[in-house]
């Protein structure tokens, strides 16, 4: 049987007096790819969050690879390298070259060795095809590039599972291409992945699971075809019909 | 009163003079300066620590030294630390400090502030500790905006540093008076110094643009 990396149990959040997410249940196993879906202020962004513990739980519990974590008890730093994340705005370090993005996190949080932390970055800069722009400052890159740069940042931690904020809504329409194809290479490779995003293709052909939130729940969930041929809630055929 | 030669005269003459106060004012200036930049830094994180018993402190000492006049503080310190044997060159730069450090608090707490929240939130993401996010990440960023500011701060210390020869520190401007006096000749004194503070400054603006172009290079 596969491992279980994530598993979500009556997970809650508030923000003040704003409920934005309600009992929320979610599994996710090995090398499996998980699509939220979703109008903006479903919540589905708050769940990916919560995950890595950018944001803390109000309630609910919280198990990655088989233990519970307790925000109060356990050490999220150490959770944070297992579990890596992609951002909308892709949040590079301006001041830093692109090599050094990269390399950043493992010389520093995991002190590995300058030779073989930049043995690993090249190599990931390679597989998200910018070896030639190892020595840039992020700024030069387009969006589509700096993207594919901040995957192959959070990839040199070595993560178990990678979270997905909406990696292509910053990104110029002919961009949008070249990051859902660094993506889709990496769920092949069968990293288990949990994507936010409005690529209802992508969630098409990559994902094992689509789950479609609203109001700070989960609506309806299922397989690909289940969910865009078959949605069995009025609510999802509603958002599919609107955004199709 | 406004004889060029004479002037001019007078600044050949006095030059050996001058340049020992002009010592001791640079000595004051730049460990003023570092101390209080130290403080600053120290101040700022206190602000922007979301902790409330370190807000307080920072809030604290920020409204005193901004409510009070820096000669205040510089007999305040000269007068207090004087009996604990601490020279006047010392008091002096440690009240400089003080009160330059409450205005570089406010300036890196501004700049701290003004980069983008995913900084924070990507270095923690990628397992960062606070404490090295905020070194390697956000600090390096936020002195960078702070620059033009602190070299503005800088040059308020360096000119505010003249307030030290109140408590009996030979520095430029205590020389300029005490010369004045003894040869009844103030303004051409005046003159004199005012053209070293000028151009301290000006070396001063023009090193402090130096170093913004070197650190927004590649950007």
């Amino acid at each position: 049987m596969k491992k279980e990396m994530i598993r979500i149990e009556n997970l809650k959040k508030s923000f003040g007096d704003l409920e934005v997410l309600k009992e929320v249940n979610l599994n996710v196993q090995e090398s499996e790819v998980v699509v939220l879906i979703g109008a903006s202020g479903s919540g589905k962004s708050t769940l990916l969050r919560c995950i890595n513990f950018l944001e803390i739980k109000n309630g609910g519990k919280i198990v990655i690879e088989e233990e519970e974590i307790d925000p109060k008890t356990h050490n999220l730093n150490e959770v944070r390298q297992r579990v890596g994340m992609v951002f909308q705005h892709f949040n590079l370090f301006p001041h830093k070259t692109v090599l050094e993005n990269v390399m950043e996190a493992p010389l520093n949080v995991k002190n590995q060795s300058k030779s073989e932390a930049e043995q690993d970055a090249k190599a990931l800069l390679g597989k998200v095809g910018l070896s030639d722009k190892a020595d840039v400052y992020p700024a030069k890159l387009s969006g589509g590039q700096k993207q594919r740069v901040a995957i192959a940042r959070a990839l040199a931690m070595k993560p178990d599972i990678m979270l997905f904020d909406e990696p292509t809504s910053a990104l110029d329409p002919e961009l949008v291409g070249e990051v859902l194809a660094t993506m889709k290479e990496l769920a092949q490779e069968g990293m288990t992945m949990v994507v936010v995003t409005h690529e209802m293709g992508f969630a098409k052909e990559v994902a094992d699971e689509v789950v479609y939130m609203h109001d700070g729940q989960i609506w309806e969930k299922g397989k690909p075809e289940e969910i865009f041929d078959a949605p069995k809630e009025e609510r999802t055929k509603d958002f599919l019909s609107s955004i199709l | 009163m406004f004889d060029l030669a004479h002037i001019l005269d007078v600044l050949v003459e006095s030059y050996p003079l001058f340049m020992k106060g002009l010592l001791i004012t640079l000595q004051l200036t730049f460990v003023s300066i570092l101390i209080g930049t130290g403080i600053g830094l120290v101040f700022a994180l206190f602000k922007i620590s979301g902790i409330k018993v370190l807000n307080w402190i920072a809030n604290i000492y920020i409204a005193l030294i901004r409510g009070t006049p820096l000669i205040v503080q510089i007999f305040i310190f000269y007068f207090g630390l004087a009996e604990l044997g601490i020279s006047a060159f010392w008091s002096a730069a440690f009240g400089l400090a003080m009160h330059n450090g409450a205005y570089i608090a406010e300036i890196f707490r501004g700049s701290i502030q003004s980069v983008d929240k995913g900084q924070m939130e990507a270095g923690r993401s990628l397992g960062m500790t606070y404490g090295l996010a905020m070194r390697r990440i956000i600090l390096p960023q936020a002195f960078k905006r702070a620059l033009p500011p602190l070299g503005n701060q800088f040059i308020i210390g360096l000119k505010d540093s003249s307030l030290a020869s109140f408590i009996a520190l030979n520095e430029l401007f205590s020389i300029a008076t005490t010369q004045g006096s003894r040869t009844f000749d103030e303004m051409t004194y005046l003159i004199i110094v005012g053209l070293y503070y000028l151009i301290l400054v000006l070396l001063f603006t023009l090193l402090v643009n130096l170093l913004e172009k070197k650190l927004s290079a590649g950007e």
